[in-house]
């Protein structure tokens, strides 16, 4: 197994460490050993099956390993509700189920975090601005916060998935397959969106089947196959012929 | 990008204000002898719309939420029932309907919490709950109707308050459009009102960013209940007598003023001024 020794001059923000999971007899991960270091953008690959998302679904909490450790900024934490992840600063933007298609973009934003007076009637007007400089500072430019997302085009969902992770300050955004789906141009509309949170020092793991849009986004490339980690490599070590090869065979030369 | 507070009800659906203008115009202008807009006509329609349209209020923010309840049409008859009962114990009119909000609010707790335990289609589980309590009903009253008329009578406060006209204007009207007015705020001004179309648009989306699901469908039965024990009580007094039948039929007509009113069946669009228009649409027809 490759090293990932991690760069002197960034901290380590997550790390787990043994984790196992398993449904009935399926064991989906099978001892995984993970971390994210501080503005660092990792990518994790994988076939359908090969534990992608049971990952990211025990860090954001909806599923709870059996086994293994998890840290966050050096602490030892728990993670047994979405709740709790997003308390750390942990938000995750799944792809189909990120945003509610018949609500306006502000509404969205704010979704079941609305700003609002102590009896409960929303502050409209401070959501309509908030949402339109968090959308700016993406570089989404956007007619009006009261358009419905399923006018949106799929890039631009994902702007405002993303441009709500930015705005509530998370310190890690996991997008998940974000790319599905998306024409070559709203692809590279995505890309910008996550190069922005890189700019503004948010660490991205950054979920796909494509190769090559990883080692375009991506600083570490991580590989799972049937639960067990395969490669965990900086991109500078490494090339997309040599990745791809690993993958299909399986295994590790 | 400012945007008033009426336009911010109506920007995705003013199909609705317009039809209802249309038929409202085409009844006045083609109605023999101009019956629809003579005042007794309006009056009389004042007194019988509420008894549908404030269930309807309710039926159709469980829609936007994306869920059915088909209950409504025995939870109706239940609570006058109740209603009955407490007067012919001999019960002041206003403390009966005092007690019977709670009632009203359990029963829509009871259709919440089953509906979202089980998981399954609140289509069918309230269409077995309206079976359920519609037998009920019939065997507690055994079929028979009861005159409330004497227990009414010493408290003509109670009935004016509830079914009493100022002139000719019914105060129904007054109950229709104050329910109306605030199930709206509530609907489209508040926090709770956006966790119920994020719930209706998108249940996943909703859940992943911490609204309580589950909580905010409840919430809605339990509103619908409460609305069941109003008009209930007001459809009685209005009667003078408990009829087992009261509300049969409701249940399909509510959604269809919803749906006219330009509510989605899948859940997440719509709009309190427009079910309320949707209602007398319906009516109209």
């Amino acid at each position: 197994m490759s090293s990932n020794e991690s760069n002197s001059n960034s901290k380590e923000l997550l790390r787990m460490a043994g984790i196992n999971k398993y449904f009935g007899k399926v064991h989906a991960l099978e001892d995984i050993d993970f971390k994210i270091n501080e503005t660092e953008n990792v990518g994790l690959v994988g076939d359908n099956g090969a534990g992608k998302s049971t990952l990211i679904k025990i860090i954001s909490g909806y599923h709870r390993a059996e086994k293994g450790q998890i840290y966050f900024e050096g602490k030892k934490v728990r993670i047994s509700s979405p709740k709790d992840s997003r308390a750390l600063g942990i938000e995750t933007v799944y792809q189909e189920q990120a945003l509610a298609p018949d609500l306006s973009i502000s509404r969205n934003i704010f979704m079941g975090r609305e700003p609002a007076t102590a009896l409960g009637f929303l502050r409209k007007r401070v959501m309509d601005e908030e949402s339109m400089d968090a959308l700016k500072s993406m570089g989404l430019h956007l007619r009006s916060p009261n358009i419905n997302i399923s006018t949106l085009s799929g890039g631009e969902r994902q702007g405002v998935a993303i441009a709500r992770a930015f705005y509530f300050e998370a310190k890690l955004v996991i997008l998940d397959e974000p790319t599905m789906a998306l024409s070559v141009k709203e692809v590279r509309e995505v890309f910008n969106f996550v190069n922005q949170l890189k700019r503004k020092g948010i660490s991205v793991i950054f979920i796909t089947h494509n190769l090559h849009q990883v080692f375009t986004i991506s600083d570490r490339i991580v590989v799972l196959s049937h639960g067990k980690k395969l490669v965990d490599i900086k991109k500078k070590d490494t090339n997309v012929d040599e990745l791809s090869e690993i993958i299909v065979r399986g295994t590790i030369g | 990008m400012k945007k008033s507070g009426l336009s911010l009800i109506l920007d995705y659906n003013i199909n609705t204000p317009i039809v209802f203008v249309a038929i409202v115009l085409f009844f006045i202008i083609f109605t023999p002898n101009h019956l629809f807009i003579d005042l007794r006509n309006l009056a009389s329609m004042g007194k019988l719309i509420p008894d549908l349209g404030i269930v309807a209020l309710g039926v159709g923010m469980l829609m936007i939420c994306g869920e059915f309840d088909l209950s409504i049409a025995s939870l109706i008859p239940l609570c006058s029932y109740v209603f009955a009962t407490f007067l012919m114990k001999g019960t002041n009119p206003a403390l009966a309907l005092i007690i019977l909000l709670p009632v009203g609010a359990a029963l829509g707790f009871i259709n919440g919490m089953i509906v979202v335990k089980t998981e399954l289609p609140s289509f069918i589980i309230t269409l077995s709950t309206m079976m359920f309590w519609r037998g009920v009903v019939f065997i507690l009253s055994r079929m028979a109707p009861i005159s409330i008329s004497k227990y009414i009578n010493p408290h003509p406060y109670f009935e004016k308050m509830l079914t009493g006209t100022i002139g000719r204007f019914p105060l129904q009207v007054i109950w229709f459009a104050g329910i109306a007015i605030i199930l709206g705020v509530l609907l489209h001004f508040t926090k709770f009102g956006n966790w119920i179309f994020a719930t209706g648009s998108s249940k996943g989306a909703a859940r992943a960013m911490g609204i309580n699901t589950n909580m905010v469908k409840t919430t809605c039965y339990i509103i619908i209940g409460v609305l069941c024990a109003v008009v209930g009580t007001l459809q009685t007094v209005r009667l003078g007598s408990f009829f087992a039948t009261q509300g049969v039929g409701f249940e399909l007509k509510t959604i269809a003023a919803a749906v006219v009113g330009g509510t989605s069946l899948r859940g997440g669009v719509g709009s309190m001024l427009n079910i309320f228009l949707g209602v007398l649409i319906i009516k109209f027809i």
